[in-house]
């Protein structure tokens, strides 16, 4: 038996956490490959659509990531999304998936080294998951 | 009825009567033959009410309104949707048997002329239920219920506050153009959107052909959003729709109600 690869997206802001994502590969740091990044403009501009079609599709989880709350480019953005993602959390929960699936955090350009933390962690907290039961359901 | 015609100063009453012997929504003017009036409406008068308002100019309206109906208006009105100056409420209360079909928990306008106000249970058996199922049980119910979809869209059609001009969910991206069920993402992007407004009036579980139990997963969202945020819809007192605008903002330049 081959070992559970869990496929993750993550939606990236193109303004603080696609520049941390590529300073961490700069830098060369080590990370689960098993992630694909998505870049978006503000992490706002993540429906919470999208979260739950990509998991009702059979992604094991999803990460969005922003800028640190007051150094959004585009001055509030983030602040609406800290609304909109644990919400959908939750919302996910009542219908049966669990919450940890999906995963708000913030990295800035600086932070390479936390960009590659929040990944590992993620990976790992999804391997203990196990893969989505909707990959399975068919529609 | 006509007491209130007068007390209010309108210049049109939105009411529903019997005609052809079923109950129908009928807008009445100053000195108009009222007919057989009706309060057991069906349907939310706040929807009606939204399709009325644009034709009125700057007449004044009465409805008769339901607490659901007076939340509704009340988020209406946050949106930019209706002048709440123009229209006054004839508030309307449920009674036992119309409060227990809802398993309403907040069935008393803030203003009654009509009926008697009835005291109504806090809690909900059914989400109750629902809730203390385990997480993979509550995949299977909700898979099973989704999966008996047919995409008729009458839980948005129904809905007094689905007033966005292009529903998302008619997009493609995210509800296929063919064939049914709509898929498992379908109901829950429609409690996310409904996540900041949503009334608990009950109109999408009773338009429903397919029996989802859909007013059970509303009020599991409100409650998410009430321990989130402190926030009930449909109360007078905050100004700004929760999920798209920051604390305290208006609608002021933003159009995208959704």
């Amino acid at each position: 038996m081959t070992e559970f690869k869990p496929d993750i997206l993550a939606f990236c802001c193109n303004w603080c956490s696609y520049a941390g994502a590529d300073l961490a590969g700069v830098n060369r740091l080590q990370m689960p490959t098993n992630v694909n990044v998505v870049r978006v403009m503000c992490s706002a501009s993540v429906k919470p659509e999208y979260v739950i079609k990509a998991l009702s599709q059979g992604i094991d989880g999803v990460l969005v990531l922003g800028c640190h709350i007051g150094d959004c480019h585009y001055m509030t953005g983030n602040h609406r999304t800290a609304k909109r993602i644990p919400l959908t959390a939750k919302v996910l929960e009542k219908v049966g998936i669990d919450s940890r699936r999906v995963k708000l955090d913030w990295v800035s350009a600086a932070e390479g080294d936390k960009f590659q933390q929040v990944i590992t962690e993620f990976v790992e907290e999804i391997k203990g998951l196990g893969p989505n039961p909707l990959r399975e359901v068919r529609f | 009825m006509r007491i209130a015609f007068e007390e209010m100063k309108a210049d049109r009453l939105l009411t529903a009567r019997t005609e052809h012997g079923n109950v129908a929504p009928v807008l009445l003017a100053r000195g108009d033959e009222p007919g057989e009036l009706r309060t057991d409406v069906p349907y939310q008068m706040a929807n009606i009410l939204l399709r009325v308002v644009p034709y009125l100019g700057s007449d004044k309206i009465a409805v008769v309104a339901r607490r659901c109906d007076e939340k509704a208006i009340a988020e209406m009105s946050k949106r930019g949707l209706l002048d709440s100056g123009k229209i006054s409420l004839i508030g309307l209360a449920c009674d036992a048997e119309q409060v227990s079909e809802c398993r309403c928990s907040d069935p008393c306008p803030s203003k009654v002329h009509i009926g008697e106000c009835v005291k109504a249970s806090p809690t909900d058996k059914v989400v109750e239920d629902l809730l203390a199922k385990s997480i993979s049980e509550r995949l299977e119910f909700w898979t099973a219920q989704f999966r008996k979809c047919n995409k008729c869209f009458g839980c948005t059609s129904n809905c007094p506050v689905c007033f966005c001009d292009e529903c998302l969910l008619e997009e493609k991206t995210f509800t296929p153009e063919k064939g049914i069920p709509p898929g498992f993402a379908f109901h829950l992007i429609r409690s996310i959107h409904l996540a900041d407004k949503c009334v608990e009036c009950g109109e999408c579980e009773r338009a429903c052909p397919a029996d989802i139990p859909l007013l059970a997963l509303r009020k599991m969202v409100n409650r998410d959003v009430k321990e989130l945020f402190g926030f009930v819809s449909g109360d007078g007192e905050t100004t700004s729709p929760l999920l798209t605008t920051l604390d305290g903002d208006s609608m002021e330049g933003d159009n995208d109600v959704c």
